[in-house]
Parts: C-alpha cells; structure tokens; sequence
C-alpha cells in the first residue's frame, strides 16, 4: 500500500528541517560569540548615531550597517548582544525547567500514592497559572536581570514536561524490564536511573527545542513588558521596547530584533521538527478517493 | 452528571485556594517588610501606622485568614498607588478584556477550523498550513502586534493607533491575539479530520454511498469539533498571556494593561489580584468547557468514573 521506499535500518536519511534549522541555530551561535567584534552595545553615540533631527539613522548608514537606536547606539552591536541574553536564557532555563519537571514526573509516576497527588495537584496549578500574569507576579519580588528571567521561566515551564514525564512513566512502569528490575530488588533510585530515565531521553531530546523556543519567546516578552531584562542590557525584547516610541519614523528598531526573534525561534522548531521525523510516526491513509 | 460537576467544581474549587495561598505568600513573606514596600520613603512613624492598620504584625495565620475571608467577600485588597480597592479598579477593566478576549478566540477557531479543514482533506494543503504554522509559531504575540500596527495603522493609515476602546480599535488586537492561536487549531484540526478520513465509520459511510460532502460535514467535521472545544479549555492559560501582551501593545484599556502598569509602580495588590482574577478565569472557564463537550460530544461523559 504505502508508496514510501524502504530503507534499511541504521541508515536514516537526516531530515532536512534538521539540516536547516540547525545550521540556522549555528549561525545565530556564531554571531552571538562574535558579539564584542560589532562594537560597544552601550556606547550612545548621541553626534554621529543621530540624524540631525536627533531620530535613529537607518539600516546602511554610514559606520551603522543595521543603524542605530534612539540613543545612537549600534543596532548591530545590540542585536548580536542580545542574541547572547536569547541563547542563554533558552540554554540555562531549559535544563532547569526540564530537569525539575522530569522529576517531579518521575517521582509522581514511579512512587505514586501521597507523592502523586501532591506533585499533580501542583502540576494542575503550573497548568492553570496564566503564564504572563504569573511572571509579573514573580517579578514585583525578584531583583531585575537575567536571573530573574530565568527563575520565572522555570517557576512556569516546569509543569508541562512534569506532565509528559509522568504520563510516560505512567505508561513504562508496567513493562516487563521495570518490573524485572524491581523484583529483582534494585531500589527504586536505581530502577529510575537505570532503566525508566534513559526511555524518557528520546522523548526529552524532542520537547527540549520546542521548550527552547518557547523561552525564547517568553524571554522576549517578559523583556519587551518591562520584567524581564532590564535595559541597559540588551536583549531583542527590551530593544523593541524601547523603539516602540520611534516606530513609525525608524520601523527598523522592530523589523531587526523581531526578524532575529523570528528566525532564532524558527530554527529551534525545526531542529524539532526534525528530530521527530527521525522518530517514526504512522504515515495514515485516507480512505477517501481510495 | 451532577456528580461530575460536584468533582469539577471541587477540584477548581482546591486550584484557585492553590493559586490564592500562593499569592498570599510572594506578597507577605518573600519581599520582607511591606511597609516598607507600601511607603519606601516614609519616616518611621508612618511606617508604624501603616503596619497597624493593615495588621502586618498579627501572626501569619491571622494575617492569612484574614486575607482569605477578604477574598470570599470579593475584597482583593487596596492598591498601594490608586488608594482604591483593587476589585474596583479590576471591575473597571475587566469588560475590556473580556471583549477582546471573546474576539480573539473567535478568529483563533474559524480561521485555525478553516485552514485545518482544507489541510486535513487536501494533502497538498497541508505543506502551506505548515509554513504558516511555523512563521505564526515564531513571532512573538508583541512583535505581530507592533507589526500590523505599523502596517496598518501607520503605512496604510486604516486602523487607529491612539489606543483606546471601540470596534474599529478592536480589529487589530483581536486579530493579533486570534492569529498567534491559530497553528495551534490548524494542526488540530488537520490531525482530526485525517485522522477520521482513515476510519472505519468513514469506509462506511462511502460503502453506503453517502456522497463526500455529507461525509465530511457529518462525520468529519463533527468529530473535528469536539477537540478543537478541548483546546480552547487547555489553551486559556496561554490564551490569557496573549491578552495582557496584546492589551499593552495596542493600549487595550483591559486587566493585563493595568497589570503591567502596576508592575511598573510596583503596585503589589493590583498585580496580584489581576493574577487571581485571570487564574479563576481559566479554571471557570475550563470547566464551562468541559461541559459544553459533554453536550457536544455525548462518548466524553463515558470517561467519567
């Protein structure tokens, strides 16, 4: 039936949304590293980084290739500035959300009883919480910067992988090797080390990207809303912020950062995309027109 | 029935008490002395006075029942800022959001059902509902908003860009907010009707020789909905994330403006009642939902148990 070619096991054709969204995350890395070369992101070059009405140059201007901000700083220099906050975020806070969500989910499924209700109960609220208004919240309380962010996103992002982890262990604690592993009176540490945690990678490995993407954005958000990353760091949310009062004059201070936000965020779900393909799912047919 | 409603009501009943205890603690324990974040600047006599009259210094069981008896009755506390209690400054703003709200999921389910619908029956559909999910998925709500506001508020000069509230200032949000859900609903959608399209009751609907038209709206499409309906209940928490970035992009006069405005002002209260308000939203909302599934989509009420 299925017109698919066959091929042979072990030699699976890499997915070209990996290729892209891969090289794409790559050249964003680069930029990022290359960040000092582009300049000072804070010098505010108020006699050349202005026009002579005193409104940020434009993209080509001369010594500005991407132009400059309402303060006549580099917009390339920002821009590859805070692509290091964007990446940083998502790496730091991915592990940390990730992690603590995988163990709360392996800690409900595997012991359950008192421990699942507590842990569900908690992970209904995480679920329940309105993402934004729950980071304002955060923020009021927590000193501004980077660490903020990365605190908040955690505080937020844990629940949903805490969920998926859970239904997963759900679904393997009946299997034949978990059994074995417990009767064969391992403890239960070891059982979740050994033999429940390494099913889970493939599944962790292909949510991680999107949860990246997902920090990103929110990262950028929280920015853009004034609680995340504060100026004067920059970061592409904060950037767009703070051109927000010169947009119809310089649309460039919103098309540069939202573009990097776009293509960054991109890549990341195609790196995701990507990793599922490699992970078979049922090809359906229709019956219709059959 | 009224069993599950008893159950549904309960649990939600034990969420917003969850998210309730929560705010009571970041906004009496964490930051130290309230006072002092009442009044930063005030002499210590002031400072006396204010710990006196809000009880900061009764044991926090007094202080937690007394602010939970508060919240029964509707009292949400007082805004450091605008002197005014805060469930009136919510009361204020909060038909503003609901407006846009309602808007925003309007144009999320027909043209994230619409597109869904097209990519599910024609595979060739299906490659474009991709690209468009993917470039929706990557654009932060802000940046869509600021970016149609300077397409069509300031190049083509068609939609206001003064903020405020009227039908022609709720076009844009409502689509901002309803675009950023819809790869959501189009992938859905799309998953739900092929998936239907490979069935059995669908192979018996085209051996009796239903034609393809009636297949797909009474088989199709009305298995489509009942998830789709899910969705909008698991969604309302991201969903309402939307409405406060939204709100402040276009100057929505709503409760996420008076969220992040109160931030700025560190108007402890107010950012904490918003948050309260919006959690019972989504649990309220969440059950609404459940239950207009069980009418729609009579097989859900056998999950029970």
């Amino acid at each position: 039936m299925s017109k698919k070619r066959e091929r042979p096991a072990g030699r699976r054709r890499i997915p070209p949304t990996l290729v892209v969204g891969g090289t794409i995350l790559v050249l964003v890395m680069a930029f990022a590293l290359a960040a000092p070369l582009f300049g000072n992101p804070l010098h505010e070059n108020l006699t050349n980084g202005l026009s002579v009405t005193g409104m940020p140059l434009g993209p080509f201007s001369k010594g500005y290739v991407l132009g400059t901000d309402t303060l006549g700083r580099s917009m390339l220099s920002r821009l590859a500035y805070g692509a290091r906050t964007s990446l940083f975020v998502a790496f730091v806070s991915n592990i940390t959300s990730i992690g603590v969500g995988t163990i709360f989910g392996l800690v409900a499924g595997f012991y359950r009883g008192f421990a699942e209700t507590v842990v569900m109960r908690f992970t209904d609220i995480g679920l329940a919480l309105p993402y934004v208004l729950a980071a304002l919240v955060l923020a009021t309380i927590l000193p501004s910067g980077i660490t903020r962010v990365i605190i908040i996103i955690t505080a937020l992002f844990w629940a949903y992988p805490a969920r998926l982890v859970y239904g997963e262990v759900l679904r393997l604690r009946g299997r034949g090797f978990v059994e074995a592993s417990v009767a064969s009176g391992a403890s239960g540490r070891s059982t979740i080390r050994s033999h429940l945690f390494p099913h889970l990678m493939p599944m962790l490995v292909t949510y991680s990207p999107l949860n990246a993407a997902s920090a990103i954005f929110f990262e950028a958000t929280l920015s853009y809303l004034g609680a995340g990353v504060n100026p004067p760091t920059a970061s592409w949310g904060n950037m767009i912020s703070d051109g927000q009062s010169a947009l119809s004059i310089a649309p460039h201070l919103l098309y540069e950062p939202g573009l990097m936000l776009l293509v960054t965020t991109a890549a990341f779900l195609l790196v995701g995309e990507g990793l599922k393909v490699l992970n078979p799912d049922l090809t359906r047919l229709s019956w219709l027109g059959a | 029935m009224a069993r599950r409603l008893i159950v549904r009501l309960f649990q939600g009943a034990l969420t917003i008490f969850g998210v309730a205890v929560l705010t009571f603690l970041l906004e009496f324990i964490i930051p130290g002395n309230t006072a002092h974040a009442i009044a930063p600047r005030a002499t210590a006599a002031t400072l006396r006075e204010i710990t006196k009259t809000l009880h900061l210094n009764a044991p926090l069981w007094v202080q937690f029942g007394d602010y939970m008896k508060g919240l029964l009755h509707g009292n949400l506390g007082e805004s450091y800022v605008q002197r005014e209690p805060v469930s009136t400054l919510i009361g204020q703003r909060l038909p503003a959001t609901a407006l846009l709200a309602g808007a925003g999921v309007l144009v999320e389910v027909v043209v994230g059902g619409t597109l869904g619908i097209a990519a599910g029956l024609k595979r060739w559909m299906s490659r474009g509902v991709n690209a468009i999910s993917l470039t929706f998925l990557s654009i932060p709500t802000f940046v869509l908003g600021l970016f149609l506001l300077l397409i069509f508020g300031f190049d083509l000069n068609i939609a206001p860009v003064t903020g405020g509230m009227s039908f022609g200032a709720l076009i844009l949000p409502a689509l901002t907010l309803g675009l950023g859900g819809v790869p959501w609903y189009a992938q859905l959608v799309r998953d739900q009707v092929a998936e239907s399209l490979s069935s059995s009751y669908v192979r018996t609907a085209i051996a009796k020789g239903l034609p393809d038209r009636w297949i797909i709206v009474r088989h199709v499409l009305r298995n489509a909905f009942s998830p789709a309906l899910t969705m909008v209940g698991m969604d309302l928490g991201i969903f309402i994330s939307g409405v406060v970035v939204v709100e402040t992009v276009f100057g929505w006069p709503g409760l996420g403006q008076l969220a992040v405005q109160s931030l700025d002002s560190l108007d402890r209260p107010v950012v904490m009642g918003v948050a309260l308000v919006g959690a019972t939203g989504v649990v309220v909302m969440n059950i609404v939902v459940d239950f207009l599934r069980m009418y729609v989509d009579p097989r859900t009420k056998l999950a029970t148990a």
